[in-house]
């Protein structure tokens, strides 16, 4: 039972398209799909290892503004533009990780808010590469294929299927993380700093390798968001609100499971649509609030707490 | 050759020496107790062996080889473990899970290091409590969970900072009883204690510490005689 449900799941996912084809649910699917992402990435960082950053806009900023330039100025594919985005995220992680990595708990919390802030300036100011303020637009429509046929750019549902592809890899890869052996290092960190080091840890390297999946896969999916929307600017890409919203995503779903970022992004999902009509940034303060709550009645999240409910073999 | 030794060890936090000039052999096979007043800087010398903490002067070496500039990781799989004072378990793990993860950095397969965390937790006589969490363990069952992770990782010099601090006396017996046994099994142990009954019994040598210095270093019978050792203690007779 346990096992035949991710994989019903995941067929239901690819299948939604082919029952609607209304354009609005698919959109509201996509933004699903991508938050999921990015609450499995945040996950892998702040869930399993816990290390709380409130900076990872940076890594989906980055990777967003390199698949589009590389498209824009190259010419190169959005899909090789994606994995890019990935691999410039990881590479931005790597001083980021040295540096943060020497403060622990709360100051390494406030570090990455700092950076991301720094990286959010950076893209603002260095009109050369990023035209600044103006942002980057795509006017003239890359032809991408897509299993073999072009993809229709005013239709939502190949956008669909490769976020919902980018997601449920992201899911497969926290799921491999976390029964690795960087998995139990992670563990070992998450629960005693200096204990993991004096069993013979490498604490460092373990967090760094975190901190650089975490990136890569919070880059993809700014790749995607590019490709998306078409349009990045800095204010789209690199608000602090939105690296506040992956950690939303993450605790409300539960932190260091698998599928808890689908819950915790239907939720956001669900809140932002009610609340930002009527409030201009009214669901900020209501994801405030629903943060709060769960900590203090749910604080191994909603996905979490099913889990837990349902009759489970223990993990080892 | 000494196994481990400590040459001209000094660290200053601020304006405080907390080790001063500290030379000091610890032999392969031996049970040597560390005392001295609190403050003495005895926890601090475990920190300067083990990496997390720098030394502003000398160096430690195991075997000849220098343990000074390694981070904690490296030094334990030079060989060199250690108990925390505080006791520092993984609390939302089982004690096996605890045991597994130390056993994990050497073994590399989940089923040998399972097994071997299983050995080591018979070791220390925790075997029926292996499913509890660490944090619902006594204190009591806490240091023997820390003796058993540290000696997962395949020790040849283990360092206990305090393994009998609040423990009853009961417990005193059965943790001397093991620290002897680890000892036989070919360990090497370094003990700072407080509970003067279980040092004099089990250690061969004793070392005493008073304000970062080397006081006294000998027998255990000869050092608690020596009136340097018991004006550290108890003050000087006034006269």
């Amino acid at each position: 039972m346990r096992r035949l449900l991710p994989a019903a799941a995941a067929l239901l996912l690819f299948a939604l398209p082919l029952l609607t084809s209304n354009q609005f649910l698919l959109h509201l699917g996509v933004s699903v799909l991508l938050w999921t992402t990015l609450g499995v990435a945040w996950n892998l960082l702040g869930g399993y290892a816990g290390q709380v950053s409130f900076g990872h806009a940076a890594f989906f900023g980055a990777g967003a503004y390199t698949t589009m330039i590389l498209y824009l100025s190259r010419g190169v594919s959005p899909w090789w533009g994606m994995l890019a985005g990935g691999a410039v995220g990881a590479a931005l992680a790597l001083p980021i990780g040295l540096t943060c990595f020497r403060l622990r708990g709360p100051y390494f919390s406030l570090a990455t808010l700092a950076v991301a802030e720094i990286v959010r300036l950076v893209a603002l100011n260095w009109e050369s590469l990023t035209a600044g303020p103006v942002g980057l637009l795509i006017t003239a429509l890359p032809r991408v294929t897509l299993l073999g046929r072009d993809l229709n750019w005013e239709r939502k549902e190949p956008f669909f299927a490769i976020a919902a592809a980018i997601a449920v890899g992201a899911m497969l890869a926290a799921r491999w993380v976390s029964r690795s052996r960087l998995g139990g290092s992670l563990l070992a960190i998450r629960e005693d700093e200096d204990a993991a080091e004096a069993i013979g840890i490498d604490t460092t390297r373990a967090k760094v390798a975190a901190l650089m999946a975490s990136a890569f896969l919070a880059g993809v999916a700014g790749g995607f968001y590019g490709l998306y929307y078409r349009y990045v600017d800095p204010d789209a890409v690199f608000p602090i609100s939105l690296s506040v919203e992956m950690v939303f995503i993450a605790v409300v779903g539960g932190l260091r499971t698998v599928a808890g970022p689908v819950v915790g992004a239907v939720f956001l999902a669900t809140v932002a649509e009610l609340f930002r009509d009527r409030f201009t940034v009214g669901h900020l303060i209501f994801y405030g609030l629903f943060m709060m709550i769960v900590i203090r009645w749910l604080p191994e999240g909603i996905w979490g707490r099913a889990l837990r409910l349902l009759p489970s073999r223990r993990e080892p | 050759m000494a196994l481990l030794e400590l040459s001209a060890l000094t660290r200053d936090f601020g304006g405080l020496r907390a080790v001063s000039d500290l030379w000091l052999e610890v032999r392969e096979g031996e049970i040597l107790g560390l005392i001295g007043p609190n403050g003495a800087g005895k926890t601090t010398v475990f920190n300067l062996v083990t990496g997390f903490v720098r030394p502003s002067a000398g160096e430690a070496r195991l075997d000849g080889r220098p343990l000074t500039g390694l981070k904690p990781h490296q030094v334990v799989r030079r060989g060199v473990a250690r108990t925390f004072q505080i006791v520092k378990p993984f609390p939302h793990l089982t004690a096996l899970e605890n045991v597994s993860l130390a056993a994990l950095v050497r073994t590399g397969s989940r089923g040998a290091a399972a097994a071997e965390a299983e050995r080591r937790l018979a070791e220390v006589g925790l075997s029926a409590r292996r499913e509890a969490p660490a944090s619902e363990l006594t204190l009591s069952d806490q240091k023997r969970l820390e003796i058993a992770r540290a000696l997962a990782t395949g020790p040849r010099l283990l360092l206990l900072d305090e393994p009998m601090g609040g423990l009853n006396p009961r417990e005193v017996e059965q943790a001397c009883g093991l620290v002897q046994r680890i000892r036989d099994s070919g360990v090497t142990v370094v003990l700072v204690e407080h509970v003067m009954r279980a040092i004099m019994r089990i250690s061969q040598r004793v070392v005493v510490m008073r304000q970062g210095k080397k006081i006294a270093d000998g027998p255990p019978q000869a050092v608690v005689a020596d009136p340097a050792v018991m004006a550290a203690y108890f003050g000087k007779r006034a006269t």
